[in-house]
């Protein structure tokens, strides 16, 4: 064994020999990001190394005389045992030098005991997109409190005191007039002129259904449709009495749980993207956000996209990346506890929204039928599950609801920000884009939707191009080009360091306008190196590399953007209607809000003339996710959108080859 | 200029729709059909390959010539003696099972063809059966080319090629494997004959191999 020490994060950890860094760090718990999924390909995975030793200065003098750094092949540092008892401040005292050269941590062996910087911080400083538009609705969710009494019982009463409390349950039921409360309404951002399309259209006095006699199903009065529960029914004795007042929280069809006090009773709902996750507290009383939580899916270790991710899976089992993905779900549980100063057992409904993979891998089901051709998912339908069983640390009886996935590459959250965004409640057009690793997309309208994926690839999310990045602290996330001079933002206005998608998409549309980028995605840059566009000087940037924009980096936009706009296409064909019909493009997703509409028209993600149609719809699918805890209507209508939302596979049309080759050019050029 | 370096150029820079026009006016001047495809296009095709393989220019442009030529090649072929685009023999090329990509195996084929081999592509998700069903029914075919774009369906590769390396027409065939998770490591593994790390490469290779 030997012991690989984390500087920065000031952990340290065992490994055995031949062990590579990326393996170590992940062991370590430190969630390193490892977007080829350690593959040697993609540089994202840097560190630097140094041998371990108290002294310093002679094993620093053996590291650079080594040789190895470069081959990146295996560490073997002569000589250096280690005392494999450093803790505290002895961390501090090796001197990664600038000197150093950065290797792979995917593919740096381990071979004796040695100091890593892992050069990162990235996670606090992330800028994950956690706002939605909600339409408003009806609170009315699945949950409910009815305050109970359970008195003891007559001499001749026969009845059971599990029938006798049914019986309580369905008599506060019915008294408890429906109080239709309308959930609150939150303006969109860019507010349009159609407010009247995104008004409710379900209204409690035309929802027959809802009516709580019908709906609770009380028959001779009891209340049947209740699971009877032995071990609840067990501690009726002992409730019962002159103090037996009691608050049921029940869901519609079982007792979760008996208190003295009604208390504090929350919801939590959860996006869980292939790269962030997105988690909310939601007071079920009324449905407000009483705390927000989110942060890097820690399943990035094991792979960027969930291509790899399926592959880790099949290679070292689901349960790995279930327990990953839960584990990470507990975290923020327990932060949003904190925040909003309830406790985790207080929370009696999870819902949880993902793409189809991470929706099978968080409930532990292998990918493999997702990965290999026809793609189909495992399961589809909306489930409702204990959360327990799940390994989420919410209250034991506490359900997890899991909207229907449509199929193997429009998943939850596509019918998530269907539920957001309603298509269906409309005659004219609207197209949906989810634009994340892969693009999810539907177009339609009342009569009929259609749904497809696109492998968009990572572009967008800062993978595959020399400068991208993720859109963290230091990211340009918008440039501007007027009368010949440049400029840019970044985000938290620190010093440039790399370019988000969004600024990714303004630096094309803005060197297609200057002319410096033809139809074919040729870079003319005017500079030094024409091959090169740099934006950022190396002295300007917060780096010392800078930032800028390779011929190569516009063909991987070409081929992102290419895959959108076809997928758009292809939809439109299938609906037969044109661009002119479409009244409303929806845009989901932290790319989609910070995205420059205009920008995305001019390198052709979409046709130019839906430009000004373009709404930004924040994170859609949490708004989704939320909706399904506070609507039960709106849960219900979740496996109609999925159902009725038609999927064509693009890679099975002949035209897609066609279509797709035909937008790889910028018309705009 | 001549009709000819009309079309080149229209085929470099990728104008399918302007392809097609321009070939039919060469041949309208009274071009040799045979002249145009050489020079026009397969020729053009191989500077657009080495220009990639140089790093001069990326996917998009290889993918907007290749279907520029392939353009062009339409309205060419029925002035064409039969044979005359396919001189280099016959390849079979088929996207492996429980794979549904296709553009860089079209894009493959576009290449081979290009190099003067006349494709069978026998498309996505393909069976091994299939691909020997194919063999049978041509079986002049002198390379067989497999794509995985998944690493999870290298497995299914690995099938395949297994199952052709036991067949009787094994010596009579070469086997060339590629996609985006295959090495030569993994080629040579699994025993193929020839592995390229892109398009412009695997049309050379294919020539190699024929050859050989």
């Amino acid at each position: 064994m030997v012991r690989v020490s984390f500087v920065r994060e000031r952990k340290s950890i065992c490994v055995p020999e031949g062990t590579t860094v990326l393996e170590a760090e992940i062991l370590a718990g430190l969630r390193p990001d490892a977007p080829c999924g350690g593959a040697g390909r993609c540089r994202k995975c840097l560190v630097r190394v140094a041998p371990m030793s108290s002294g310093g200065t002679d094993s620093d003098s053996a590291l650079v005389s080594n040789g190895n750094m470069n081959s990146e092949g295996s560490m073997d540092f002569d000589g250096n045992t280690g005392s494999g008892d450093v803790d505290g401040e002895d961390f501090l005292i090796h001197d990664f030098r600038a000197a150093t050269p950065p290797v792979r941590a995917c593919q740096t062996k381990v071979s004796s005991d040695i100091c890593v910087d892992t050069l990162t911080s990235q996670e606090q400083d992330l800028s994950i997109l956690t706002e939605g538009y909600l339409r408003p609705v009806t609170f009315h969710p699945g949950l409910s409190v009815h305050k109970i009494q359970l008195d003891k019982p007559q001499p001749g009463d026969k009845r059971s005191d599990w029938e006798r409390m049914l019986e309580q349950l369905a008599k506060a039921e019915t008294q408890s007039k429906a109080q239709p409360e309308t959930w609150p309404e939150i303006q969109p951002k860019a507010q349009s002129d159609r407010t009247e399309r995104i008004q409710p259209e379900i209204q409690p006095e035309i929802q027959p259904e809802i009516q709580p006699e019908i709906r609770l199903g009380i028959r001779s009065g009891i209340r049947s449709w209740i699971q009877p529960d032995p071990a609840l029914a067990s501690t009726l004795y002992d409730r019962r009495g002159e103090s037996g007042t009691w608050y049921a929280i029940h869901a519609e069809d079982e007792i979760l749980e008996l208190r003295r006090v009604p208390g504090r009773i929350c919801f939590a709902a959860f996006d869980v993207g292939t790269t962030t996750v997105v988690g909310y507290l939601l007071d079920a009383g009324d449905g407000s956000v009483l705390a927000v939580e989110s942060r890097l899916n820690p399943q990035a270790q094991y792979g960027a996209d969930v291509i790899m991710r399926a592959n880790y899976a099949l290679e070292h089992g689901t349960a790995i990346l279930a327990e990953c993905i839960r584990m990470a779900v507990n975290e923020m549980l327990e932060a949003l506890a904190r925040k909003a100063q309830v406790s985790t057992t207080d929370i009696f409904q999870v819902s949880v929204v993902g793409n189809t993979c991470m929706h099978h891998l968080f409930l532990g089901i292998s990918p493999a039928s997702l990965v290999h051709a026809p793609y189909t998912p495992a399961i589809s339908q909306r489930l409702t599950l204990r959360a327990a069983e799940y390994g989420l640390c919410v209250h034991p009886k506490a359900q997890l609801l899991m909207l229907p996935v449509i199929a193997g590459y429009v998943g939850a959250d596509t019918c998530a920000c269907l539920m957001a965004v309603r298509p269906d409640l409309n005659d004219e057009i609207t197209l949906l884009l989810d634009i994340g690793t892969n693009g999810e997309m539907v177009l339609g309208n009342r009569k009929r939707r259609v749904a497809c994926s696109t492998a968009a690839g990572p572009a967008f999310e800062g993978a595959k191009i020399t400068c991208g990045m993720r859109g963290a602290v230091g990211a340009v996330d918008h440039v501007f080009y007027k009368d010949g001079v440049w400029s840019y933002s970044t985000i938290g206005s620190e010093p440039a360091i790399g370019l988000c998608g969004s600024g990714l998409i303004d630096l094309v549309a803005c060197l297609l306008r200057a002319g410096r980028i033809d139809e074919n995605g040729r870079l003319e840059s005017g500079q030094e190196d024409p091959q090169t566009f740099v934006l950022v000087s190396p002295e300007d940037s917060g780096n010392g590399k800078g930032v800028y924009l390779t011929r190569k980096d516009v063909g991987e936009v070409q081929l992102a953007k290419a895959a959108i706009a076809a997928g758009i296409q292809l939809l439109m064909k299938e609906l037969q209607v044109t661009e002119d019909d479409i009244a409303e493009v929806c845009i989901a997703g932290a790319f989609g809000s910070y995205m420059d509409p205009l920008s995305a028209g001019d390198i052709g993600m979409f046709p130019r003339s839906l430009t000004d149609r373009v709404r930004s719809i924040g994170n859609a699918a949490g708004e989704g996710a939320k909706l399904a805890l506070i609507s039960r209507e709106e849960l219900e209508m979740a496996d109609e959108l999925a159902c009725g939302t038609d999927f064509i596979e693009l890679a099975a049309l002949p035209d897609f080859q066609d279509c797709f080759i035909e937008q790889l050019e910028f018309e705009n050029a | 200029m001549s009709k000819i370096t009309e079309v080149a150029e229209l085929v470099e820079k990728g104008k399918a729709k302007l392809v097609g026009p321009a070939v039919q006016a060469a041949l309208d001047e009274g071009c040799d059909p045979m002249d145009i495809l050489n020079q026009g296009m397969i020729d053009t095709m191989g500077i657009v390959g080495e220009k990639f393989k140089n790093g001069e220019i990326f996917v998009p442009e290889m993918l907007v010539a290749a279907r520029a030529m392939k353009k062009g090649v339409e309205v060419l072929k029925p002035h064409l003696a039969s044979g005359s685009t396919g001189a280099n023999g016959k390849v079979i090329i088929a996207t492996v099972s429980g794979d549904l990509h296709d553009i860089g195996k079209n894009l493959v084929a576009m290449m081979i063809e290009s190099a003067g081999f006349e494709v069978i592509d026998l498309g996505v998700d393909v069976s091994t059966d299939k691909v020997i069903e194919a063999y049978k029914e041509n079986p002049d075919t002198k390379i067989i080319c497999l794509s995985a774009l998944l690493t999870t369906t290298m497995p299914a590769m690995k099938d395949t090629v297994t199952a052709l390396n036991e067949a009787d027409f094994r010596s009579n065939i070469k086997v060339m494997v590629g996609g985006a998770p295959i090495t030569q490591e993994f080629a040579d593994e699994i025993g193929a004959d020839g592995y390229s790390e892109d398009a412009a490469s695997a049309a050379s290779l294919a020539k190699r191999l024929a050859a050989a």
